[in-house]
């Protein structure tokens, strides 16, 4: 009994180490964050940090833009991943393993050099720009506007979508097509009864993951437009690092606002999961 | 399950496969052409190739600097991941699994919590006084360590679960291990492939790595993408070398992780 | 006419040939079962007849009509799966009036038939139920329900019962059975179990490595085996070569023959020349392996009292009734 003990205690002392590095790494930021998004130099403990940030056009355009972006790249992302992850699992095994593999890879060249790669495709002088304008089929694009941010959060939710939904399709069982055929069923009328609303929750899952994703994302603007787009991890940045107006508190204030987001879309994925069904496991 | 089908049905399937492809195959052409084209600029197609934009990127003492430090930043990271996170996951799952569901709670933080918000703590606090981390690689060591923790910790609970931790152990104890024994001898050599694999796609996701570098330590320690990110004004063709550069170099790493992982299936 | 008539039907998969020229006809009405061991062919038979899997050559006649060129949609064929293929987003309720849905059924009519179909299988107090909710005995028969409530011309049911434990199985059978009945529902029903086939059917169809070996009554089926892999499959056979069976019945035979277990009669009266070498009790039954002039044989004796039951080396009298020696090829 007594080595039992002892060999617990030591055990104990094995999580000391990592817990250290944890608090000091991780934990550690995220309480001072969220205790000095209530402080600030002019009026001590309060809220003035969220008052400031909620009665300002900025800090409003801050978060709709990024509300904006994430959710439109996420809603596309998530198209395009769903109808990508359900023809690769149709497809033989060689093509299958390549493009999975693939998508693998490619959801590493997110950030900055994704940036890159998209001004030399889409920028001012891009080739890609130059060709469309000459089918005309665009007029003027601006890849440093919302849209062409849009676009580029796009292009990376796409592996990451096809990565979160590829085993979802798991879930959906050949039988129950196979049973709804006998039953009368057609291709649509299976999806819209059986196969849309047993992969709803692993969609909705992967919608909020998305989401969540985009909310957060800093180097690919940040590259793209030098930090001068009014997006919410931008404005957090410039507070903390950049040449002028340096205000931790106000940072902290507005980062507090954009984990309460993405807290927020959990929360209505939670809700929402709870309507749905419940599939046994 | 999934047989390839044919007809126009399968032709269907096959033709969204490429469409996927050729979508995420696009920016890299892109910039490989860019990258040994000699020129192109304003028209469609470049106007000659050449290599030299690579000899120059491999021959710049700055881009070697920042290779070397970005490599050191992360083999530390994951040799602090190692040390840390091994014997914690042993402990949790042999002493104490009811730990578990709180440890799964907690690896969501690095995940749920984006790296910009975490920033504005760490400047804050380790900027300067007792704790003065900011500007140097140690602090992104450190930060790293919580990147890559998510990966590593659910890589190896996977495979710890697979090889049936308890039974493995009493077994080895009741041939006459002491538990350290049983740990080294026994338990660590099963975990080899499965941690290779997490090492290698944790290495390849904290080489990509910019938010932190950026903002904690920017050009006093210049990592591979900070290099990158103030390279932006030089010329296109050199940006191009150096994203392909760093995307062969990732490339690698994943194939081989991929490699790896189809050996430990079998 | 048959109701089903199955013409050199021909399947390939994978460069290996599942059949090559399959041949039955089923009347209407009638429980037909398709029996043999694993990858037989039976399933895919099955499968084919359902439209499912697609055929390569021959004819699938339903009340006359070729159903081969007709997609699943349209053949008025109902399917009980093995893994019962329930919709996990429906309750019970939907999940049998779907049929009704996709035929554009009125919602009234409708639920009038589901009420029904459900109170047939005893499971009308679960209507508003979720399959996962329900225990393995009670999806089975929601499956069933549902591929019952279109009134399809032919109910195909794939290895039904064998996810399920030995008490729910025989309750089952004799449900589905009984309802088949009822119905006057042709049916056709694969299993690899030949308890299942003896009990439930009009008629079986023995299969073996995508062939039909024999085929007739359970009674047929049981007692006249015409070759040894009948004769092994079905039941306990002693099988015997030409050589060991002139040995056994002290006379010349020049073909192999298969005797029943229980066909064997033992005794203490008579030429001793039979030895008890060992025993199983298998409840009711008491299975010895005997060996009598040189030959090595199973024998069943029902356990009805004290003097059936005989030790270890212990030497009797054999007799076989000639009706029950069997010529198989």
């Amino acid at each position: 009994m007594n080595s039992m003990t002892r060999g617990k205690w030591l055990a104990a002392l094995c999580l000391v180490p990592f817990t250290l590095f944890f608090i000091v790494f991780e934990i550690a930021p995220l309480v001072w964050v969220m205790i000095n998004s209530l402080q600030s130099e002019e009026f001590g403990w309060g809220i003035a940090n969220f008052t400031k940030i909620f009665s300002s056009k900025f800090y409003l355009q801050a978060i709709q833009y990024s509300l904006e972006i994430s959710f439109w790249s996420s809603v596309f992302g998530i198209i395009i991943a769903v109808l990508g992850a359900y023809s690769l699992r149709r497809v033989d095994s060689k093509l299958r393993n390549f493009v999975n593999a693939f998508a693998n890879m490619t959801s590493n060249f997110a950030g900055v050099p994704l940036a890159f790669a998209f001004i030399i495709l889409l920028g001012f002088n891009g080739s890609f720009t130059i060709m469309l304008k000459q089918a005309g089929l665009i007029q003027d694009f601006n890849l440093y506007s919302k849209t062409g941010l849009i676009m580029l959060y796009t292009y990376f939710q796409i592996p990451l979508g096809v990565l979160l939904l590829y085993p979802a399709f798991d879930a959906l069982r050949e039988d129950w097509r196979e049973s709804a055929a006998l039953l009368g069923a057609n291709g649509w009328q299976f999806w819209r009864h059986i196969g849309l609303p047993v992969l709803t929750p692993a969609l909705l899952g992967t919608f909020v993951i998305l989401l969540a994703n985009a909310l957060g994302a800093y180097a690919t603007v940040y590259a793209l437009t030098t930090g001068n787009f009014n997006v919410l991890p931008i404005r957090i940045a410039a507070m903390v690092s950049g040449d002028i107006s340096l205000d931790p508190n106000l940072a902290s204030a507005l980062a507090v606002v954009l984990v309460a987001l993405m807290t927020l879309v959990t929360v209505v994925h939670q809700l929402l999961l709870k309507r749905s069904y419940h599939v046994s496991r | 399950m999934s047989r390839a089908e044919l007809g126009p049905v399968g032709i269907y399937h096959r033709v969204v496969v490429y469409l996927l492809f050729a979508i995420l195959l696009l920016p890299l052409l892109g910039t490989f052409i860019y990258s040994i084209s000699s020129s192109w600029s304003a028209t469609i197609l470049p106007s000659g190739f050449s290599i030299k934009w690579y000899a120059q990127l491999w021959s710049d003492p700055r881009f070697l600097g920042a290779f070397g430090q970005s490599l050191l930043v992360c083999v530390g990271a994951l040799i602090l991941s190692v040390v840390l996170i091994l014997p914690l996951l042993f402990v949790v799952h042999y002493h104490f699994p009811k730990l578990d569901a709180l440890m799964n709670i907690l690896i969501l933080l690095p995940f749920a919590v984006p790296p910009v918000v975490s920033s504005v703590g760490l400047l804050q606090l380790y900027g300067s006084g007792p704790f003065a981390m900011v500007g140097t690689p140690w602090i992104l060591i450190g930060c790293y360590f919580t990147v890559a923790l998510p990966f590593m910790y659910r890589a190896i609970t996977n495979n710890l679960q697979a090889i049936n931790l308890r039974d493995l152990m009493d077994a080895a104890q009741l041939l006459g291990a002491s538990t350290f024994q049983a740990a080294i001898l026994v338990v660590l050599p099963n975990l080899r492939k499965g941690l290779m694999v997490a090492l290698l796609l944790s290495f390849s996701f904290l080489f990509g790595e910019f938010v932190f570098a950026n903002i904690l330590v920017g050009t006093r320690y210049e990592t591979l993408q900070v290099y990158l990110n103030n390279m932006r004004n030089s010329s296109g063709h050199f940006t191009s070398a150096l994203v392909i550069s760093y995307f062969f170099f990732v490339l690698v790493l994943t194939w081989a992780a991929n490699i790896l992982n189809k050996d430990k299936s079998e | 006419m048959s109701y089903v008539s199955v013409q050199h039907l021909q399947k390939n998969y994978a460069g290996t040939t599942v059949f090559s020229d399959i041949n039955c006809e089923i009347q209407k009405g009638e429980f037909v079962t398709l029996l043999g061991p694993s990858g037989c062919g039976k399933s895919t038979l099955l499968r084919c007849i359902a439209g499912l899997t697609p055929v390569d050559g021959g004819k699938i006649l339903l009340d006359g009509v070729d159903i081969v060129p007709l997609s699943p949609q349209k053949r008025g064929i109902g399917m009980v799966f093995q893994s019962y293929a329930l919709f996990p987003n429906m309750t019970v309720e939907q999940n049998v009036a779907f049929g009704l849905r996709m035929q554009k059924v009125n919602a009234d009519d409708s639920q009038k038939r589901v009420a029904d179909v459900l109170k047939l299988v005893e499971l009308h107090d679960f209507a508003a139920r979720y399959p996962h909710q329900l225990s393995g005995g009670q999806c089975q028969r929601v499956a069933l329900a549902r591929s019952l409530v279109t009134r399809p011309r032919l109910l195909l049911l794939d290895e039904p019962l064998s996810a399920l434990d030995a008490r729910i199985r025989k309750h089952l059978r004799e449900q589905i059975r009984q309802i088949q009945r009822e119905l006057g529902l042709t049916t056709i029903f694969v299993t690899h179990d030949q308890e299942e086939a003896l009990t439930m059917s009009d008629r079986i169809f023995l299969m073996n490595q995508g062939k039909i070996v024999q085929s007739g009554d359970a009674e047929t089926l049981y007692t006249a085996p015409v070759d040894v892999f009948a004769a092994g499959f079905i039941g306990n056979y002693n099988l015997l070569d030409a050589e060991s069976a002139t040995k056994l019945l002290q006379r010349p035979i020049n073909h192999r023959i298969a005797i029943r277990p229980e066909a064997i009669e033992l005794s203490l009266d008579g030429e001793l020349d039979a030895q008890v070498r060992s025993h199983s009790l298998l409840g009711n039954v008491i299975r010895y392996r005997i060996e009598a002039r040189g030959v090595e044989l199973v024998v069943d004796v029902l356990n009805r009292s004290a003097g059936d039951l005989h030790p270890d080396g212990q030497r009797l009298a054999l007799s076989i009734d000639p009706t029950a020696l069997c010529e198989v090829a």
